[in-house]
């Protein structure tokens, strides 16, 4: 059933290959390929601490030591390139002995406590020790010891983060946890102290690892030196099945695999299962402990009917008939056209799919969307910003991308797989970064240059990129002046005046991508979000035709969720190209003619009460919409709201009747990441409660309906087969799009620019249910610069009133090193601060008042 | 003047027209400028950026042939040579001046005392290797040595021997004094770069060689303030003339510290080839062995050096003739040992030093070292067991060669030498639970 997802390293044609020998054998590996690489790529095995496929040889741990002929020590194979003719033992009597000495040197000072240590079973150590039959102990010494000052415990136990916990004594100082925090994440919160054998790791003095990847150090750590205090003394490994799966919390589709009890029917830990092409084998603290949520406390146990005002527990037939009666009288009384469905952008293509045919044929209308977190999406199908998004991409050739721009991207907050790989870029093949945003964020520290430009002035930034190519002549004259004509400020000047960015930067980051050999444009969230994403699509593919971007690198538009792009496969769009609809129309027979209405549209007709019944799966729009007065006031008015959700939402509290939906990993699934990979996952546990999938809620409806979606399960898998594989390249424009630029009117009481987004820990609002992501953090809180502190007289921790012209909320403050500009954050991933409450959907930036909480 | 009043051969070196580092050493003005110049100095410089190219000065100092002066005896022209022509990376260029090698003071006279000397030579080494910011890595005890420096670089920048623009030649170069926290492993040169670079001060793995990518990444070369000090007078009198200095193969002068049980111990400039023996007895240099005692054993080339035996110190100091008596030339730190020196507590003094330098990055130097150390004390305080000679001739051997860097070979040089020199002494130790010899003895 699984299909992962093979790594596309092929040896590139260009690089010669080397012979050499090894044990005996005559092979043949690219050149540059370190003997330990090449033993690994023959399927000979060299025991390792210190190395990682992932981070740069060091040769500490001289466990992988090998014997070359004529050279007269032994080598590190994880440092040795392979040389024409070499020969290379990997297991002579010579290579023994070092190996044993090594292993001996480090259980010197180990304390051998496996009984006690929770990594028993899948520790190097001791699989390594055993390996080698090591039997004596020549070390007659008492033993280093460190202590920790936590009472009531006889070892070394030290909390360094919310998840992890250090053990220093049995730490064989590998360093690899501290050189993957420092050259995978950018994060300095591990470190070594002291030297030589009393050298310990530890966290920062003070602080506490709490980096987006922390839980990736547990995971890599060769022994019990750091454990994660979700997974440890709860059960042994071995009694624990694996089952791999992907992450659904992110667009990348991280590669994971749940350790289960399935005499429970319980996961118990998450780790990550390396894929080169899409994870690098790292994954985000989300991606790892956001499994929580699965077997949360909280999830809705069984169906929920609005009985007098109140919610009350029911069967699922009782919940499905009333289901049925409801919208059988909508549509007698005003027609099916009046039911609207909102698929939340992670369920599987199944649930989609099923969920866009219940519309599309038994209720004949487009009232269908998976996009419930934007604002005044595009309607069209042609839409620029459609077109952007529909870019063709591949993220494994940022690795070696010369020259990458991040646009509009806050990538440590939403896309944390996209961020590893900007950093490996840096660190591998010194890319040039640049990093173009609203507000100065973590990217920064990698970045050549970081173009801050005024809130809301993104498209004149953009066109003043064109505009340094075109007076520096980087560029054809003619095509130069094309450009212009189509956009407001025709000069360099003027358009970096409005943009508020130095002129030279805008040069130098013009000069960069005209002279790159193979460029990523990146394009995020922040763009997305934005009311003119249409604009600055316009103005992204104008200078993509200016400079040829897509000629010599790629312009990446980033999906959100982990199945975006699957659901804009599915059609849960009211709008899906022309392609689909004909593939639509050939598989159906028929196809509504009714008119499409997306998220705010159908929003707009319940207020008018146009559109009186509602299914919403797996979505929370009163809680991620970004206004939510509007979003309460329609799905209040609705007649008759059907929610389907794994735990009890704002949504959910109004719904007239709520059913238990499945989690991902308890039904198989096929997921589409956000450069278009299809991954499909067997189910890990089986249904907990009596939560069902989504494709099985829709069936049922469909059914009490007295309709029949499929035959059979093939028809399902060959419909979505079909649609997967149609492909959806849009034609870009052959002129230059016309950039519109209206200033923003701003109100005198209202000045200070607020973003929201997700909390580095935590996604959308399922993953406030994971106890270990709230360790990290649990509740909101506004994020300033400290000029910006200064400047309102606040201190970092107290509470401050936030207001708009629609609504107020009070949160803690936090003072960051980065959000220049005048700008704040605020976490939208709690549901005790309602923080959408204060934006409204027509204004392209939300800007609010702040103010201390005793004023 | 805070000179460390350290015995010199100076008035030999003055009158001699052979030895030339230690010429004006006790000159006290030698550190100022003018003094520097109307003794020579900047000459070579002069000579350099007045039409000299950069090949020219690289053959010069290639046919003259000096090795590293740090202990690994590298020939310093071959070393430039390294540097990739085709690089377009800015270079960069190392003065080593972390010396820490126990025994070894020879550098810290030069920058106290004649600190423009090795400026002129870091700056004839840079111009050399086509590199615009060249950095000394001063010791974090030489507090001194940096004061020194420091002043004798701006007075350099002042006067215009370094900036832009030197002597009009259009050549720029900019220099900076880096100091060290005190750690022994930072005179390794990887360790240095990573140091220099704000990293740990852990060696690297190599190759990659500096000279491909050191510093920051960029083509580096590290010399020794030795090396680099004599690169002016070779640039000045010709490499053909350094070369008639020393023997056919270790050719020019070498300072040498001389400490231990002698009566004048200090650091004395004498061409190399010159005799152990000599430089122990004579009455110009060691004047022989503290108390007239009789000799027990001399460590001839810094504390990572193995022993020589006194039936052995009739040798030349030369790279080759030491090999040949199983030691090594290292960084010249001579250290004498009279009759009544308890090898073992010379060993125990010398693996803790080891131990605590011990960057503890690779495995066998950093548990190594520590578990020689347990084992060595115990056998120090009377309490050793049968079976730790060996243990320790096992453990050495498992730390010899395997380790990254040099530290770990030196660590356990003296020891293994001295278990097969003076094993007895150590059997006895054992055995007794005590010292063979009196041991009322100091270092002072």
């Amino acid at each position: 059933m699984t299909e992962d997802v093979k790594t596309k390293e092929q040896a590139k044609p260009e690089v010669p290959m080397v012979s050499f020998t090894i044990d005996g054998r005559q092979e043949s590996v690219p050149k540059g390929t370190t003997v330990l690489e090449a033993a690994k790529e023959l399927g000979i095995h060299i025991p390792t601490f210190c190395w990682h496929p992932k981070l740069k040889s060091v040769g500490s741990c001289r466990m992988c030591y090998v014997e070359i002929e004529k050279w007269p020590k032994l080598a590190v194979s994880c440092a040795t390139e392979v040389m024409p003719d070499m020969v290379v033992f990997t297991n002579s009597e010579k290579v023994k002995q070092g190996r044993k000495a090594i292993l001996e040197f480090i259980l010197a000072n180990h304390p051998l406590d496996c009984p006690t240590c929770d990594k028993g079973g899948e520790c190097d150590l001791q699989n390594l020790t055993f390996a080698h039959g090591i039997d004596d102990n020549r070390f007659d010494f008492q033993k280093n010891r460190f202590t920790s000052s936590t009472e009531g415990t006889t070892f070394d136990d030290k909390r360094i983060g919310p998840e992890i916990i250090l053990n220093r004594n049995r730490c064989i100082l590998c360093y690899k946890c501290v050189r993957a925090n420092k050259e995978a994440f950018g994060e300095y919160d591990l470190g070594v102290y002291e030297r030589g054998n009393i050298a310990e790791i530890n966290s920062a003095p003070g602080k506490q690892v709490t980096n987006p990847f922390s839980g990736n150090l547990v995971q890599i750590c060769p022994v019990g030196a750091l454990t994660g205090a979700d997974w440890r003394y709860k059960i042994r490994v071995w009694l624990t099945k694996t089952s791999p799966s992907i992450c659904n919390f992110s667009s990348s589709g991280a590669n994971i695999l749940f350790y289960k009890d399935e005499n429970k029917n319980k996961i118990h830990r998450v780790t990550a299962r390396r894929n080169d092409a899409i994870d690098d084998g790292w994954i985000p603290d989300i991606t790892r402990y956001g499994y929580q949520i699965v077997g949360s406390d909280e999830r809705l146990k069984t169906p929920l009917i609005k009985k007098e005002g109140k919610q009350v527990e029911a069967t699922w037939d009782e919940a499905l008939d009333l289901i049925a009666k409801k919208l059988n009288e909508i549509n007698e009384k005003k027609g099916r056209v009046c039911i609207g469905g909102m698929a939340a952008p992670h369920i599987d293509n199944a649930g989609l799919y099923s969920f866009s045919k219940l519309f599309r044929t038994v209720f004949k209308n487009n009232n269908v969307d998976h996009r419930s977190n934007y604002r005044m999406l595009p309607k069209e199908a042609g839409s620029h910003y459609i077109t952007l998004c529909n870019r063709k991409f591949r993220i494994s050739d940022i690795d070696d991308s010369d020259v990458i721009v991040i646009f509009g991207s806050d990538l440590l907050k939403e896309h944390h797989n996209l961020y590893l790989r900007i950093r490996k870029a840096y660190n591998f093949n010194n890319s040039r970064i640049f990093s173009v945003n609203p507000y100065s964020m973590k990217s920064s520290d990698v970045s050549e240059a970081e173009l801050v430009y005024n809130v809301g002035t993104d498209e004149v930034l953009v066109n003043a990129i064109g505009l340094a190519a075109i007076e520096m002549e980087l560029v054809d004259n003619t095509i130069g002046q094309k450009f212009k004509e189509k956009i407001i400020h025709k000069t360099l000047s003027e358009a970096s005046g409005v943009c508020g960015v130095d002129e030279d930067l805008i040069k130098l980051i013009a000069r960069a991508i005209a002279n790159s050999k193979k460029i990523s444009f990146i394009c995020g969230e922040l763009f997305s979000r934005s009311l003119a994403r249409d604009n600055i699509s316009s103005a992204i593919l104008n200078i993509n035709k200016l400079f040829g971007i897509e000629n010599k690198g790629q312009i990446i538009a980033l999906a959100r969720y982990a199945n975006s792009c699957g659901a804009n496969k599915m059609a849960i769009l009211p709008n899906p190209s022309k392609a689909v609809v004909d593939k639509l129309t050939e598989l159906w027979g028929e196809y509504p003619e009714a008119e499409p209405k997306n998220t705010d549209a159908m929003l707009a007709l319940m207020r008018k009460e146009e559109i009186n019944g509602a299914l919403i799966m797996g979505m929370n729009p009163i809680m991620m919409y970004p206004d939510r007065q509007f979003v309460t006031e329609g799905l209040e008015r609705l007649d008759f709201l059907i929610a389907c959700d794994m735990f009890e939402t704002e949504t959910t509290e109004i719904a007239d009747v709520v059913l238990p939906m499945s989690s991902w990993a308890e039904y198989p699934g096929s997921y589409v990441n956000q450069e278009g990979i299809l991954q499909t996952v067997p189910a890990a546990v089986k249904k907990l409660h009596q939560s069902k999938s989504p494709f099985e809620i829709v069936k049922c409806i469909a059914e009490k309906l007295e309709a029949q979606l499929f035959e059979s399960d093939e028809q399902l898998n060959n419909e979505i087969e079909q649609l997967l594989s149609i492909n959806d390249s849009d034609i870009l424009p052959d002129e230059f799009l016309k950039v519109k630029f209206n200033p923003e009117e701003i109100e005198d009481d209202y000045l200070i620019p607020l973003f929201i987004g997700d909390d580095p820990h935590h996604s959308g609002y399922l993953t406030q249910k994971s106890n270990s992501l709230n360790n990290f953090r649990s509740e909101a809180y506004l994020e300033l610069s400290p000029e910006l502190a200064q400047k309102l007289g606040i201190e970092g921790g107290e509470s401050v009133r936030v207001e708009s012209p629609v609504g107020k909320i009070i949160v803690p403050t936090i003072i960051s090193d980065y959000l220049d500009n005048d700008v704040v954050f605020i976490p939208r991933n709690f549901s005790t601060t309602p923080v959408t409450s204060l934006l409204m959907r027509k204004h392209r930036i939300d800007r609010v008042k702040i103010s201390r909480v005793d004023e | 003047m805070f000179y460390s009043p350290v015995i010199t051969n100076a008035a030999e070196a003055a009158k001699s027209d052979r030895l030339h580092l230690f010429k004006y050493v006790e000159d006290p003005d030698q550190d100022k400028l003018d003094t520097f110049v109307k003794h020579g100095g900047y000459a070579a410089w002069r000579k350099v950026l007045d039409g000299m190219k950069p090949d020219e000065v690289i053959a010069e100092v290639k046919t003259s042939g000096p090795r590293g002066r740090g202990g690994a005896g590298f020939p310093t022209g071959m070393k430039w040579g390294f540097i990739p022509k085709d690089s377009p990376k800015p270079r960069y260029l190392c003065c080593n001046a972390d010396e820490s090698e126990p025994g070894t003071c020879k550098d810290r006279v030069l920058m106290e005392r004649d600190p423009h000397g090795v400026i002129e030579g870091m700056a004839i080494a840079s111009y050399a290797i086509g590199c615009h910011l060249m950095f000394i890595y001063i010791r974090g005890e030489f507090f001194f040595c940096a004061q020194q420096i420091e002043a004798a670089m701006k007075e350099a920048y002042a006067k215009g021997y370094l900036g832009k623009n030197i002597f009009g030649s259009g050549y720029d170069l900019e220099m900076i004094v880096h100091t060290g926290g005190g750690a022994y492993i930072c005179g390794e040169e990887t360790a240095l770069l990573n140091s220099i670079e704000g990293h740990r001060g852990m060696s690297r793995i190599r190759p990659p060689f500096p000279a491909i990518e050191g510093l920051y990444a960029c083509p580096t070369i590290v010399n020794n303030v030795e090396s680099l000090a004599s690169v002016p007078h070779i640039i000045n009198r010709g490499g053909e003339w350094y070369k008639t200095l020393g023997t056919e193969k270790s050719c020019g002068s070498k300072i040498f510290s001389l400490s231990g049980h002698v009566k004048r111990p200090g650091n004395y400039e004498v061409e190399l080839g010159f005799s152990l023996k000599k430089l122990i007895y004579d009455e110009a240099y060691g004047g022989g062995i503290l108390g007239d005692k009789k000799l027990k054993g001399v460590i001839p080339g810094g504390s990572s050096t193995p022993f020589l035996l006194p039936d052995m110190i009739d040798v030349n100091l030369d790279y080759e003739s030491l090999v040949e008596k199983g030691s090594m030339l290292g960084s010249g730190a001579v250290i004498v040992f009279h009759e009544d020196t308890c090898i073992v507590w010379v060993i125990k003094k010398l693996i803790h030093f080891y131990r605590h330098e011990s960057c503890g990055k690779c495995t066998p130097c950093r548990e190594g070292t520590g578990w020689l150390e347990k084992i060595i004390n115990r056998i120090e305080a009377g309490q050793g067991k049968p079976g730790d000679l060996e243990k320790i001739d096992d453990i050495c051997n498992n730390i010899m060669g395997r380790t990254i860097c040099p530290l770990g070979d030196a660590a356990v040089m003296p020891i293994q030498s001295s278990l097969k020199l003076f094993r007895d002494e150590w059997q006895y130790h054992i055995e007794h639970g005590k010292c063979m010899v009196k041991s009322d003895f100091s270092f002072g």
